[in-house]
């Protein structure tokens, strides 16, 4: 007692023992010692932790086990798309190279068709004709193209591509399937003579 | 006792002291690795395990006014092979196992590229030769997709490839002459290539990945380490497929009458742009060397300019007009020979008696003394101003490259014959499109419009930049305009040539001119540079034509370039659909 409070000891006024030692039966255990309680989940502890680390080592193993697995997927899959990304640039530089001017003109005069700037118009309110019609007055510039493209050098014309290798050949369907197509569209002559297109 | 606690001792002391040394070893190198040698030793396995690829930004495309693709960029391959390790190997067929000979693989790879087995093998040995541990020889450049998977799939091991973008021309040699070419290293040359390099120049970037012993890229090891930036693509006002037509009509014509070059330019009316600009000789972008002559392969309608001749008679009509100094029916009396007071000297081009004509009466015969005499109401000062507003003496608003200014020198510097000859467009130099200008100038109810080319960069985000002014300038009034469009009208009804240019149904405009070509030497060549200039439909102009024929030896005078015009103007007018004219021109009278 360090403190400088005053103090009332409390008497013992009714002389009640502070404790009765009762005649109880005493029950007794084997305590455990102290290094035997901390022991025991000692080795809980470990097993979990070790447990754990294994799961974490079989999961990174599958993850990456997986990753790589994708890695090779993707890196597939990669090298499709760039050979896919190959075949369109080239499919599409030659659509591109055919229908120039050049090609397309040749095409036309190898195929019959004469070019004719002549401009005549019908007027459809009262069926008047402007301009001054005249037939052509022949190829423009025949066959050798005057504007030269060296990208169409051996570029055949539609007329020299051997027989079966047309159009409908080449779009995907099978011959037979694309001519059957072909006959069921053809304009039914009118017998006036003008082809009347079987539009629905 | 005492012994043994001594050696125990001693032993603690230097195993203590071994230790220390190892620890202290060990510290050492650790420090060496981790701290003095780190960034070198990290750099070095990195280097062993990544690989660093260039990423290519595509160079922005050329486009016609539709979106046609006129200069476009493609992925070609370079084939290259490694000297030193070309050696025989086995290739698993479905035979078996064949062991391949560099001689028949290289056979292999010289009948895919065009070239023979032996030239190849020369390649190899000559590598070798220079190097005996040469490791890179090209074998071919830029080779397409097609032949790279064939040569791929013969799987050489001593075969190598190289990405090498290129640039690809798919409508040959249609506006050629416009779009310019690029160098084989991507360096744009000419043309529009080079004009607009700013905006279709790409920037290439650079991408670094890991790679695992199998080639295989190591899963999230890609790292840009600068981003590739695609070039904006140019949008130009020309139509390829009129501009094909005009090309075609102009060389037919030129080769037929043996024309040393010719420009073909046609204009809207309203907005100033040009649907096309056609040159002979035409240069394919695709294969320049095929052009033997340099000065081919630019666009002489942009950067040859001339002696204009009689197509100029039309703007200094439309000047005195707008000067109120003469009517379309003013009367002059014209002769042969004119000899004005200042000393100078105008003749006809061929002699005749005098002539009662009036300004339109001048314009049909074309007459040099007429025009003078008409010329000279106004001051040269006028005059010159007059020239400079509708563009004379200074390049286009198009900016092409090596554009030509055309020669005007200043008023006081004319001589007495200067001042008359510019009067008829001798004496100062235009080239095609400042010709055509005047024309859009005076079609269009004398507001002169830039001349445009390119409508603008689009940027990968659609957003066009440096989109060209279109602000229009007032030169001569609208009445002065109107009263030259209906001279002009009469010239293409009355003039010598009018059976060669006529288009029925539309009422056209047009005047002739025939000049002598400068040699160069402060003199003139025999040649004749005959032209044709003129818009359609007359009542509501709507395009401009302009023909220019240089030295046609076979037929030297304008009947060479009148059925350019025509053909021309008629393909024009169908095209775009113009509505064909209803009344008939006004008839001024050519004489009194």
């Amino acid at each position: 007692m360090s403190d400088n409070l005053a103090r009332v000891l409390r008497p013992n006024w009714d002389n009640t023992p502070a404790s009765v030692p009762a005649h109880d039966t005493r029950h007794i255990e084997i305590v455990a010692t102290r290094d035997q309680r901390q022991a025991r989940p000692r080795i809980v502890y470990a097993l979990s932790a070790v447990a754990g680390m294994a799961t974490i080592v079989v999961i990174q193993l599958l993850l990456s086990v997986g990753i790589s697995q994708g890695a090779y997927e993707v890196s597939r899959l990669e090298a499709s798309q760039v050979e896919l990304g190959r075949t369109a640039e080239s499919v599409t530089e030659d659509l591109v190279r055919i229908s120039s001017p050049q090609s397309l003109a040749a095409n036309a005069e190898a195929l019959g068709m004469v070019s004719n700037s002549n401009p005549v118009y019908l007027r459809l309110s009262d069926g008047a004709v402007l301009g001054a019609p005249a037939s052509a007055s022949g190829s423009q510039g025949g066959a050798a193209s005057l504007v030269p493209n060296a990208l169409l050098a051996g570029v055949p014309l539609v007329t020299q591509l051997p027989q079966g290798s047309g159009q409908g050949a080449s779009v995907g369907g099978s011959t037979a399937d694309t001519s059957a197509r072909t006959a069921a569209v053809t304009p039914k002559t009118a017998p006036n003579g003008i082809p009347t297109p079987a539009t629905r | 006792m005492a012994t043994n606690t001594r050696s125990s001792r001693r032993r603690i002391a230097g195993t203590m002291v071994v230790l220390f040394a190892i620890i202290a070893l060990f510290v050492v190198k650790l420090v060496d690795i981790q701290v003095v040698r780190a960034d070198t030793l990290s750099a070095e396995s990195l280097g062993n395990r990544s690989v660093e690829q260039p990423v290519y930004g595509s160079r922005g495309d050329i486009l016609d006014t539709n979106g046609v693709v006129l200069a476009g960029t493609v992925m070609r391959y370079n084939i290259t092979l490694s000297p030193r390790n070309a050696a025989e190997f086995d290739r698993t067929t479905a035979g078996g196992e064949v062991t391949v000979t560099v001689a028949q693989a290289a056979a292999e790879v010289g009948a895919l590229t065009g070239k023979t087995g032996d030239s190849i093998l020369a390649i190899i040995s000559a590598a070798l030769a220079e190097d005996k541990n040469s490791d890179y020889a090209f074998v071919a450049k830029a080779v397409d997709v097609d032949v790279f998977r064939a040569v791929d799939k013969l799987e050489i091991p001593w075969i190598y490839f190289e990405k090498n973008p290129s640039r690809v021309y798919p409508d040959g040699a249609v506006a050629g002459n416009l779009i310019g070419f690029v160098s084989s290293g991507g360096d744009a040359q000419a043309g529009l290539e080079l004009g607009q390099d700013a905006c279709l120049a790409s920037t290439n970037g650079v991408e670094t990945y890991e790679k695992g012993a199998d080639g295989v890229r190591l899963p999230q090891s890609t790292v840009t380490t600068s981003q590739a930036e695609d070039g904006g693509d140019v949008v130009t006002t020309i139509d390829s497929d009129l501009n094909w037509y005009v090309q075609q009509v102009l060389a037919k014509q030129a080769q037929a009458t043996g024309a040393a070059w010719g420009t073909v330019v046609v204009q809207e009316v309203k907005t100033g742009k040009l649907v096309a600009v056609a040159d002979y000789p035409s240069v394919d972008p695709n294969n320049v060397g095929g052009t033997a002559n340099p000065e081919d392969r630019g666009s002489r309608a942009f950067t040859a300019s001339f002696e204009p001749g009689s197509t100029f008679k039309a703007l200094t009509a439309a000047s005195v007009l707008d000067a109120g100094l003469a009517t379309p029916d003013s009367k002059i009396v014209a002769p042969y020979r004119y000899l004005p007071p200042n000393g100078a000297n105008v003749n006809d081009s061929s002699g005749h008696a005098d002539l009662n004509l009036t300004l339109t009466g001048v314009l049909i015969e074309s007459s040099n003394t007429g025009m003078s005499k008409f010329g000279e109401l106004l001051s040269d000062q006028q005059r010159y101003d007059y020239m400079t507003a509708f563009g004379l003496g200074r390049p286009t608003e198009v900016q092409f490259p090596a554009e030509d200014s055309g020669i005007l020198h200043d008023w006081q510097n004319w001589d007495n014959q200067t001042k008359y000859a510019t009067m008829f467009g001798q004496g100062l130099t235009t080239t095609a499109l400042q010709v055509s200008s005047i024309y859009q100038a005076i079609a269009n109810n004398g507001v002169r419009l830039p001349v445009q080319l390119v409508e603008g960069c689009r940027q990968a985000d659609g957003t066009m930049s440096e989109v060209p002014a279109t602000a229009g300038t007032q030169i001569v009034s609208a009445s002065a305009a109107r009263e030259t469009a209906d001279m002009l009208e009469m010239v293409y009804q009355k003039a010598w040539l009018s059976t060669k240019w006529n288009i029925p149904g539309y009422r056209v405009a047009a005047k002739t001119g025939t000049a002598q070509m400068p040699d160069g030497h402060g003199g003139y060549t025999h040649g004749y540079l005959v032209s044709v200039s003129g818009f359609a439909p007359a009542d509501d102009p709507e395009y401009v034509v302009s023909v220019s024929l240089a030295d046609p030896v076979k037929l030297n005078s304008s009947a060479a370039s009148a059925p350019i015009f025509q053909e021309v103007m008629s393909q024009v007018l169908k095209k775009y659909r113009a509505v064909p004219s209803g009344a008939a021109a006004p008839a001024l009278p050519g004489t009194w």
